[in-house]
């Protein structure tokens, strides 16, 4: 049995403002395998992110099911972290007492978390940096102490939802670089959100395309990269074709936005 | 800013003996010449020092004060009302702003009298106080702390209401339970805005104290206030006007400083 197991997935909520019942998923399929890194690409408002917050346990299910490791997920749990889009860091604490903060909310005991935290601290490159605020870090540094957050509470699964959406295309294509090494290292199982092509296909063994209305799966397409991978990758022709097959989804999505906004104007 | 290895540069030398800034220059010479009008502005006759007095004739009622005239009771009767009236809005006033942050029904119940009551001067209600709890020392204590409760608990109320979202759903994605929740990230969040309003409460716990002396009261400092008034001694009743101000200030200067601490993760 896979890790991730979602079975025909449905989510809908109540748009606060209007009331209206809102599908932000349907009929969503997938299994991930441990220690599979998988990606989930598509455009604004198909679902993408709510899928991965489902996983996470922090929004309801409407139909269907989400397991991981044949548990029915109702609530966020130890064998999960997230590393979110905005690094969420607490202001008031520093670097250490942050990357502290999820091993506090589990119950580890004092003398382990200093020295876990120390060590993902470490990992991620922050060693000089575990008494700063986060006031005093860069975009970057700031989403570093957010993966070692998730980390350092050893999860089996990582969900990462577009956590270098923020930061520059060169910090960017660094971060995607320490990434890959630590979980190569970690060997976690990742779920990964993106809207950016190449960063789906760089990091993913499999690469999962979501369309819009409601949010759906169009394609999963497996990645053939041998690993450890380079920024020269990016280059080859095998990298084009994925790229080429990808855009194809993204540009159809783009087309019926456009048709929807014109119909509407 | 040039390349430097990490964000904090090391500081300018000092020099041994700081020229005064030109803002601080200004201060002082302004406050020199308001003393030097004061004080020869009578002996011209531009005024009547019978109602002026003069910078020395306060300095020397400050020192027959100090002396004689009992001032440290006068000082302690005002200094217990305010600090029991203070102390109890604080007690009721935290624990209620907290639960009005994050109770929807607590606040659409309680909130349209609570604004009423923050904008009002409290010092209204102070003939109803002295019906209820008389001359004594009860009703000044009930006017600081209603004048301190209202400000500590509108302020307590807005931090926990700016509680940031995403932080409440990082907690809850690692296992957070409401409690962790509401100890490790709503509280510590509120405590920069319930600092505000320890620090609004301040004055306004003092100007109910001295003036609930001024209206009815056989000793404090507001009462030695009125007493000093109808005997036209302008000069002591400056030097307790002074004594008041300087305590307001010096309690409030204590509470920036406890602001600062909490602010440091905050800049601006």
């Amino acid at each position: 049995m896979a890790q991730i197991e979602v079975r025909d997935l449905q989510i809908t909520y109540d748009t606060p403002k209007t009331g209206e019942r809102f599908t932000a998923v349907e009929g969503v399929t997938l299994s991930v395998e441990a220690g599979e890194f998988v990606t989930i690409v598509g455009a604004s408002g198909c679902g993408k992110s709510t899928l991965l917050l489902a996983v996470a346990g922090l929004v309801p299910v409407s139909g269907g099911t989400i397991a991981i490791d044949g548990r029915t997920v109702t609530a966020p749990g130890p064998d999960r972290a997230v590393v979110f889009q905005e690094a969420s860091l607490l202001p008031w604490r520093s670097v250490l007492g942050n990357v502290k903060f999820g091993l506090e909310m589990q119950r580890w005991t004092r003398d382990d978390r200093t020295e876990r935290a120390m060590r993902f601290i470490r990992m991620v490159g922050l060693a000089n940096f575990a008494d700063y605020h986060p006031h005093q870090l860069s975009g970057g540094m700031r989403q570093r102490v957010n993966i070692a957050r998730a980390l350092a509470v050893d999860p089996k699964v990582l969900l990462m939802d577009e956590p270098f959406g923020a930061l520059d295309a060169q910090t960017r294509e660094v971060m995607g670089d320490e990434l890959l090494t630590i979980w190569e290292r970690e060997k976690k199982t990742a779920l990964f959100v993106t809207h950016d092509i190449d960063e789906a296909i760089f990091l993913a063994d499999r690469v999962v395309v979501m369309g819009r209305n409601p949010g759906h799966i169009k394609e999963i397409m497996r990645v053939d990269i041998p690993r450890p991978r380079h920024e020269d990758v990016l280059d080859s022709d095998l990298f084009n074709g994925y790229r080429k097959r990808l855009r194809a989804h993204l540009a159809e999505d783009m087309a019926s936005m456009h048709l929807v906004e014109g119909a509407q104007a | 800013m040039t390349a430097t290895a990490g964000p904090r540069p090391a500081p300018p030398p000092r020099a041994r003996w700081p020229r005064p800034s030109r803002s601080a220059t200004i201060s002082i010479a302004s406050v020199a010449v308001f003393f030097l009008l004061w004080q020869i502005a009578p002996e011209l006759g531009l005024v009547n020092g019978r109602f002026t007095s003069q910078p020395t004739l306060v300095l020397k009622a400050a020192l027959e004060v100090a002396v004689a005239d009992d001032f440290l009771r006068h000082a302690r009767v005002s200094l217990t009302a305010f600090a029991v009236g203070y102390g109890l809005a604080m007690l009721v006033s935290i624990p209620l702003g907290i639960v009005l942050g994050t109770s929807r029904i607590a606040r659409h119940m309680l909130e349209p009298p609570l604004m009423a009551l923050y904008i009002a001067p409290t010092l209204i209600l102070l003939p109803v106080m002295i019906v209820w709890l008389g001359i004594g020392i009860a009703s000044k204590i009930a006017v600081a702390f209603l004048g301190a409760v209202f400000p500590i608990i509108v302020n307590t109320m807005a931090g926990m209401r700016e509680a940031d979202h995403k932080l409440v759903r990082m907690a809850r994605s690692f296992g957070a339970s409401r409690f962790d929740v509401f100890t490790r990230i709503l509280v510590p969040g509120a405590l920069p805005s319930i600092v505000v309003g320890l620090r609004l409460a301040i004055g306004r716990a003092v100007l109910g104290v001295i003036v609930g002396e001024l209206y009815v009261s056989q000793a404090g400092l507001g009462f030695q206030l009125t007493t000093y008034g109808a005997a036209m001694r302008i000069d002591r009743l400056l030097v307790y006007a002074i004594a008041v101000s300087i305590f307001g200030y010096t309690m409030t200067a204590l509470v920036r400083a406890i602001e600062a601490r909490l602010q440091r993760w905050r800049p601006e």
